[in-house]
């Protein structure tokens, strides 16, 4: 039973990071409807700033938050008039193999800079402790302030998004950019806004990430599936969407936990045969592939 | 007959195409009987594979318009059919390749028809999945040697052997995929004036005008979705044997379906001399890059920041490739 608890809880912990990832993915697609190939990419340049930060300023990984957000808000700004403008004319196959050459670039960029080898956090205020919750769950304290910190990210996105001027017009832009422009909304630099704000939220979801996830280059890609997943289930452009999604993709992410569970409940021999660690993240591919064939719009979703 | 006529029919093309691509045929079939080094060679294998790779990936994603990422799944079952069945039966490779595609196409009808449900980014999202899903299974499937791959070992298979195509020299290797390589345009030459390729480019302006003309959309698409993916799956029958040495990670990674596409789309998607242009000018520059670049310490990943670089360029200044400039500068100086 612990295994199930346990698993459950550490499925919606991993979940609550992975919607704030996914987060600036479906601002980006919700404004500019297009997809963006280097988001995984954004994320790692996240974890190296945060545990770069960390090592060099000598503090704690979960106060490098700001300089992450900056870092991804100058990176959107600077990719989207760098880059994104110029392939947002062209046709579709341009602009997907585009944000592919974009996803490339960084990747090499910091396989040259930083090398391939794994590195993680090994000091923090946090680092090492965890919390006993009863009941036989024991949870990292680490990934406990992660969660708490991206739900409190994910908020604040949201309240930007909804109750403030820019976020009324970056909605509106989403809306009807066209419409937008007639009303005096400048749209080029709300897309790039949206760029910004997208950037800046999947960089603080790195900064956060890094606390407990050794970080290398290819990182990148593994984190965009799970976002395209994330967003396909919420619904493309969809901000609530994505955070439930999150969780139910967090859960999927624990089927290995599940499956063991179930194994021992039922003694299955056949089940604890099956290498179910080595699929853990095979199901969210298989999720995504479900997901837009039988229901495109997702849960949330209101742009086809 | 009516078909090889067809394909033998390349009038349409302006001379001047013609006469540079005869001249560049006969070039590379004479190469071999030049002095020329081993990387110089190998080298050239991987320009024709990649080639026929990029014909295959043009059928669909230039011709139709659909942007599949994730032709490797493709490679991998391909290459993984011939290794298999070699090491396991001892089948030859002229049997294996064929059942190798049959499988290929097979697949590529359960995951198309659903996959074809889908458009633009949905579906290449889609088709990169099912390639990574299919790569997952592979590194854990102990059949065919998990993520240690398969070795088809010299000492267990002597060279020559035609029948196995496994050969010590790799200028027979050259020979059989220069083969293929003529085939393959003399393919697509024919496939792109038959009823099939007229409707995918219909489909490729505008769905629901090809719809409304009655034409089966769902159906034309998986149908050449089936063709490109025979092309794939037959070169990859070809790379297990010139490689040897299989393991998910080399054949059915992102990394080779990007290339793929990016091979047809910088020669030109869409055209019949676009994949063949697009393979000869990446891949001699990726192996050199690789070659001089990568070899010095400290900087690894270079010949890819490039190749990345190359990718935004052209999605950015000139989507339909270099093609696309020569079909522009024909247009200005015709005016």
């Amino acid at each position: 039973m612990d295994i199930l608890i346990g698993s459950l809880f550490a499925g919606l912990l991993i979940g609550m990071i992975l919607a704030l990832v996914a987060l600036g993915l479906t601002i980006i697609f919700g404004v500019m409807d297009i997809v963006n190939f280097a988001h995984g990419e954004f994320l790692m340049i996240g974890m190296y700033t945060g545990l770069l930060t960390a090592q060099g300023l000598g503090i704690d990984p979960l106060f490098t938050l700001p300089v992450a957000a900056l870092v991804g808000f100058l990176l959107g700004i600077i990719c989207y008039f760098g880059f994104i403008k110029f392939i947002i004319r062209g046709p579709m196959v341009a602009q997907l193999l585009g944000t592919f050459g974009l996803m490339l670039f960084l990747r090499n960029l910091a396989l040259l800079i930083f090398g391939s080898e794994d590195r993680a956090v090994h000091t923090g205020l946090l680092v090492g402790k965890s919390f006993d919750l009863g009941l036989g769950i024991i949870v990292p304290a680490t990934k406990l302030a992660a969660a708490g910190l991206s739900v409190a990210a994910f908020f604040a996105v949201w309240m930007l998004m909804h109750r403030t001027r820019v976020g009324k017009a970056l909605t509106a832009t989403a809306l009807d950019a066209q419409g937008a422009r007639y009303m005096g909304i400048p749209t080029e630099r709300m897309n790039a806004l949206a760029w910004g704000i997208g950037g800046a939220s999947v960089t603080i979801a790195g900064a956060l990430l890094v606390n407990f996830w050794s970080v290398n280059p290819f990182i990148g890609l593994l984190f965009t599936m799970i976002a395209f997943a994330i967003v396909a289930l919420g619904g493309f452009g969809s901000i609530p969407g994505a955070f439930f999604a999150g969780l139910v993709v967090g859960l999927i992410t624990e089927i290995p936990g599940f499956w063991d569970f179930f194994s021992y409940t039922f003694d299955a021999e056949w089940m604890m045969d099956v290498p179910m660690t080595s699929f853990k993240y095979m199901w969210v591919y298989v999720a995504y592939f479900l997901i837009v064939v039988f229901r495109p719009r997702g849960l949330f979703g209101w742009k086809q | 007959m009516e078909a090889i006529r067809n394909a033998l029919d390349f009038s349409d093309s302006p001379r001047i195409d013609l006469i540079v691509a005869g001249a560049i045929g006969l070039a590379i079939f004479v190469f071999p009987l030049f002095p020329h080094s081993s990387f110089s060679m190998s080298t050239m294998i991987q320009f024709l594979m990649f080639s026929l790779y990029g014909m295959g990936w043009n059928t669909i994603g230039g011709y139709g318009g659909q942007v599949d990422l994730g032709k490797a799944q493709y490679v991998g079952i391909g290459a993984y059919t011939t290794a298999v069945m070699l090491i396991r039966w001892d089948v030859p490779f002229w049997f294996s390749m064929p059942i190798g595609m049959c499988l290929s196409v097979g697949w590529s009808f359960i995951i198309g028809y659903p996959l074809f449900r889908l458009k633009g980014h949905y579906f290449a999202i889609a088709t990169i999945a099912t390639s990574l899903v299919l790569k997952d299974l592979f590194e854990v499937w102990d059949f065919v040697g998990a993520s240690r791959g398969i070795e088809i070992s010299p000492i267990e298979f002597p060279t020559p052997d035609f029948m196995r195509l496994l050969f010590r020299d790799d200028i027979y290797y050259f020979y059989v995929i220069l083969g293929f390589f003529f085939l393959g345009i003399l393919y697509i030459n024919w496939f792109r004036r038959s009823r099939l390729g007229f409707q995918l480019r219909s489909i490729k302006d505008n769905e629901d005008v090809a719809r409304s003309l009655g034409i089966n959309v769902h159906w034309a698409k998986i149908k050449t979705y089936a063709i490109a993916t025979a092309f794939v799956s037959m070169v990859g029958s070809f790379h297990a044997c010139y490689v040897k040495n299989i393991e998910p990670e080399d054949t059915m990674s992102l990394d080779i379906s990007i290339l793929i596409a990016l091979m047809a789309m910088l020669g030109g998607a869409g055209s019949l001399w676009g994949p063949i242009i697009g393979a000869g000018i990446l891949i001699p520059l990726k192996s050199y890059l690789k070659e001089w670049l990568g070899a010095q310490a400290g900087l690894v990943g270079i010949d890819l920041i490039l190749y990345a670089v190359i990718i935004m360029l052209i999605s950015a200044f000139e989507p339909r490739g270099v093609w696309g400039i020569v079909e522009k500068i024909r247009r200005k100086r015709r005016k």
